[in-house]
């Protein structure tokens, strides 16, 4: 069997050299943080897939310049950190009246419908305060401290500690 | 329960509470499409003026601004509703193709020429994120970076 090397640089060399399936691979492991990251800033639905799909096109544009294919998973991180702050700026320019937008709370049946699922530590989340939940949700996500630096834009020292912190929190939630 | 526990427990919350939509997902597959290896990249350097209030039709446009080597472009962009208006320069001034890639426009979707003066008009782009393939008649290419007009 022919060894599978799948880290993001190679992934992203693959790419690069025209290879689809390497492409899809990046986008799926990815996408779900980037995901995370605009709801994090409290952006909607529409919003999010906008900061979702605008940072992978960022990626396509430089994607033949790149000098550093490891550095692209922190990028993509930031990227998507800068792009959900400029559509939070816009939306407090868009509409000055009205209050921006929040994160979207789960329709309660929804929650209702969820509840079965989230098992115990999903119930121990929702207790918790929401920068809190936000941040579970990074760690839970984010595959190193680099990336969850970059995701949050925090020095690379303070994740340690603010990642036990609510590990802690969570921790004495869950029976 | 240990921390790696606890972490796939939060996973699968959010997981069903939050899914990443299928959409997004297969959008971000295919923005690969968009790749153009052979136009070199501007970067945008300015984004000037403040969008017109909603409703107020042509009020003060905004002006972007892109670079890369050798070559500035300036796009003007006046706002009539969910359209925008592009009036747009090349500096030093080359003429060529001007194409518009939007996600709802096909690939060859909007397509005009820049004059000798290096000038180009496109009366209607619809809102969204937008970028510009410039195939210049010297046989060079620009492409703007994606911008969310």
């Amino acid at each position: 069997m022919a060894q599978l090397d799948d880290g993001t640089d190679e992934l992203v060399i693959r790419a690069r050299d025209g290879d689809g399936a390497a492409w899809a691979r990046l986008v799926e492991r990815h996408s779900g943080l980037l995901w995370s990251i605009a709801r994090s800033h409290g952006l909607n639905d529409a919003d999010s897939g906008d900061v979702v799909q605008t940072t992978w096109l960022r990626l396509v544009e430089r994607i033949d310049g790149l000098r550093d294919p490891s550095a692209t998973a922190c990028w993509l991180a930031t990227t998507a950190r800068h792009e959900s702050l400029r559509l939070v700026r816009r939306r407090g320019r868009d509409r000055p009246l009205v209050p921006a937008p929040r994160a979207p709370e789960p329709e309660p049946d929804r929650v209702v419908l969820g509840r079965e699922r989230l098992g115990l530590v999903g119930a121990a989340l929702e207790s918790l305060p929401q920068r809190c939940r936000t941040l579970l949700r990074l760690f839970a996500l984010a595959p190193s401290h680099a990336e969850l630096a970059a995701a949050l834009g925090i020095p690379l020292g303070s994740v340690g500690p603010t990642r036990a912190r609510c590990l802690d929190a969570l921790r004495r939630l869950v029976p | 329960m240990n921390d790696d526990e606890l972490m796939a427990g939060v996973r699968q919350a959010f997981d069903a509470l939050d899914p990443l939509p299928e959409g997004v997902l297969a959008a971000a597959r295919a923005s690969i499409a968009w790749r153009t290896p052979a136009a070199t990249l501007a970067e945008p350097v300015q984004d000037r003026g403040a969008r017109a209030a909603a409703g107020v039709r042509g009020g003060p446009g905004r002006v972007l601004t892109f670079a890369c080597p050798g070559t500035t472009v300036e796009i003007e962009v006046a706002e009539f509703g969910r359209d925008r208006e592009l009036t747009g320069r090349l500096v030093p001034p080359s003429s060529g193709a001007v194409q518009v890639r939007h996600r709802d426009l096909p690939p060859d979707g909007i397509e005009v020429r820049a004059e000798s003066a290096g000038l180009f008009w496109v009366p209607r782009v619809p809102e969204g994120l937008v970028s510009l393939v410039l195939r210049l008649d010297d046989g060079t290419s620009i492409v703007t970076s994606w911008v969310r007009l």
